[in-house]
């Protein structure tokens, strides 16, 4: 199979995925309590016939393939409506200033994740068994099986609260207004170093114990045993042979893993009050946000399906025996 | 029929002994066990360790440090921390290893039918799988528990339901490798059914996979409960490691630096899941046979 044929089937494939999750949504978004009008029942004021023209406008009056339809195209052409809560349109809430810092976040942490897993994954794989190896294995099944937030938490304590290195939590000062924009980024990173340490350190467990693992594999080549029988020196045979077929197993599980680092993205945004994607889902959770809740599952879905899809035909595009299977 | 039963019970035995010499030399996996009984006990004996009751109030000052008599010091209604951190062992293990049973069972089932069957059967499991595996499992886990509402059981199904999807895939990959091996083929030749041969043949193959798999999962399965209840969608009724974390994540402990109120849950659901990670990489190790030429 060529890589264009390739990439189309898993084209078609990742459509279908992407109905059944539209399908999945409409089930959970139709028997959330009550319909999107119940929460204006609230209001002793509205009489029945308001409703009743409400519903009518959200098209909950229609029959249940109809709304499924509907629903179908206001997740495609990106309408939510209006947040409940401060009535700002749910698309405009996401796609902003929000997207962009968990964007930020998650990015920098998946780059130092992978720099820093890949030389101690070298170091320990290189000595393997020795002191260096055994601390490392250590350190990153720690890590591995630390709850994120909990983390977070430590560091909150330890370096905001006892030592008052870094701010307790947000994005930028409050204080900081029309500075130079050297300085508004100087204070963004050092507001975003704790959550990036906590959601890196997180990552590093795994991506070590992956490399480390491939690394031992590879000394095991042949093709290896040939480049130093060659005579290469150590330098070329590490960084040409050895550490270039590394990074291809890494990648994969990096993109395979992004749905994971998300969900330490969210508890991460949490716990230092970032103001991203992961704390608006949490507040719309927390308010019954209805609209915002939608507009977030719809947004995340399609954003994970095309990584996804990406992450694949890369793969193949690096690694042809993929597409043979 | 008796006769049958007996035979079972002690090729069962001997298995299970000879399984039980190969585990013995594997360290990590014997320390893993020990952590893990050692949890077990607290869950089981809370009753007569924890020093004061789950929901005793003021037995303290709000938030006083660590002392003989508070071990852990106290919350912000005045419990006792140690107490509430004995009785949490009990939710975190139940909830772990029952979701992780569920999760494993949902994704065996998908696993077995789509790689036997194979065809449209495969393409439509795999697609669901896949749609499972590709949202970030906090999504679909906040906004089915914010749906659900929070309860013990509701707990245990939300995180099944998000976690099965990497399982269903593993077995499914290892049951394509057993429908091609040569007594399946026999079987299918003979004539038995479908039903036969899965339960008979492939499921045997694919059990001790199965078993390792859910054991990672339970450690999966302990640290979403304690990313559920941090957030607030725990069951109110019953204290887990998660919850303490998020009573003091919203009572200002933290800011305050009380840090003897947030270490000790923490440390706790590190060590639990430690103990599973120990124990599942074991049993991999032994039942995984590409693992074993290292």
């Amino acid at each position: 199979m060529g890589l264009r044929e390739y990439a189309i089937r898993r084209g078609i494939e990742t459509i279908a995925t992407f109905f059944i999750l539209i399908t999945i949504g409409f089930f959970l978004f139709r028997v959330m309590p009550g319909d999107p009008t119940a929460i204006l029942i609230l209001n002793p004021h509205l009489d029945p016939k308001a409703r009743q023209l409400l519903r009518q406008q959200l098209g909950l009056d229609q029959p249940l393939y109809m709304q499924y339809f509907y629903f179908i195209k206001n997740f495609i052409m990106g309408e939510f409506g209006y947040s409940y809560h401060n009535g700002r349109p749910v698309l405009e809430l996401i796609l902003g200033v929000r997207l962009l810092n968990t964007v930020i976040l998650v990015g920098t942490s998946v780059i130092l994740a992978i720099i820093i897993g890949v030389v101690i994954g070298a170091l320990a794989a290189l000595r393997r068994g020795t002191r260096v190896d055994v601390g490392l294995i250590a350190f990153s099944l720690v890590f591995y099986s630390m709850p994120v937030f909990w983390l977070g938490m430590i560091l909150l304590m330890m370096f905001a609260v006892y030592w008052g290195l870094f701010p307790l939590g947000g994005t930028v000062s409050a204080t900081l207004r029309h500075q130079k924009i050297v300085e508004v980024i100087t204070d963004y990173l050092w507001h975003m170093t704790l959550p990036l340490t906590a959601l890196t350190l997180i990552q590093i467990g795994y991506n070590f114990l992956i490399v480390r693992n491939t690394i031992i594999d590879i000394l095991m080549e042949d093709y290896v045993t040939t480049a130093r029988a060659k005579g290469l020196p150590e330098r070329v045979v590490l960084y040409k042979h050895i550490l270039r077929n590394a990074m291809l197993p890494l990648t994969t599980i990096v993109a395979l893993q992004l749905a994971g680092i998300f969900t330490g993205a969210v508890l991460t945004e949490t716990v230092f009050s970032w103001e991203g994607l992961g704390r608006l889902l949490y507040e719309a959770v927390d308010s019954r946000d209805y609209p915002v809740l939608q507009g977030l599952f719809a947004i995340i879905t399609i954003a994970f399906l095309i990584a996804n899809y990406i992450a694949d035909i890369l793969y193949a595009f690096l690694d042809p025996r993929v597409r043979y299977k | 029929m008796v006769g049958d039963f007996r035979e079972f019970l002690s090729t069962m035995k001997s298995k299970l002994s000879e399984f039980w010499t190969i585990y013995k030399t594997n360290t990590f996996g014997m320390i893993g066990l020990f952590m893990l009984m050692i949890f077990v006990l607290l869950a089981v004996l809370a009753d007569f360790i924890a020093p004061y009751g789950e929901w005793e109030m003021l037995v303290g000052r709000p938030f006083e440090p660590p002392s003989i008599r508070h071990l852990f010091g106290t919350d912000e209604l005045g419990r006792d921390v140690f107490s509430l951190v004995i009785y949490g062992t009990r939710v975190s293990l139940v909830i772990g290893i029952t979701a992780a049973l569920l999760s494993t069972i949902i994704g065996g089932v998908v696993g077995l039918i789509a790689g036997y069957f194979g065809g449209i059967v495969d393409d439509v499991l795999m697609r669901i799988t896949e749609a499972f595996l590709v949202v970030p499992a906090i999504v679909l886990m906040i906004i089915l528990a914010a749906i659900l509402g929070p309860s013990f059981i509701n707990m245990i199904i939300v995180i099944a339901i998000v976690t099965w999807s990497p399982i269903a895939r593993v077995i499914r990959s290892q049951v394509l490798v057993v429908k091609e091996l040569p007594y399946v083929e026999a079987a299918k030749a003979v004539g038995c059914s479908d039903f036969y041969i899965i339960f008979k043949h492939i499921l045997p193959n694919v059990t001790p996979l199965l078993f390792a798999n859910m054991i990672l999962q339970v450690s999966n399965a302990i640290l979403a409960e304690a990313a559920l209840s941090f957030l607030g969608l725990g069951d109110p009724h019953h204290t887990s490691w998660g919850m303490i974390l998020h009573y003091a994540h919203g009572s200002g402990a933290l800011a305050a630096g009380y840090w003897w109120y947030v270490l000790p849950p923490g440390i706790c659901i590190l060590l639990l899941v430690l103990a599973f990670v120990f124990i599942g990489y074991a049993l991999d190790e032994i039942v995984n046979p590409r693992l074993r030429r290292r």
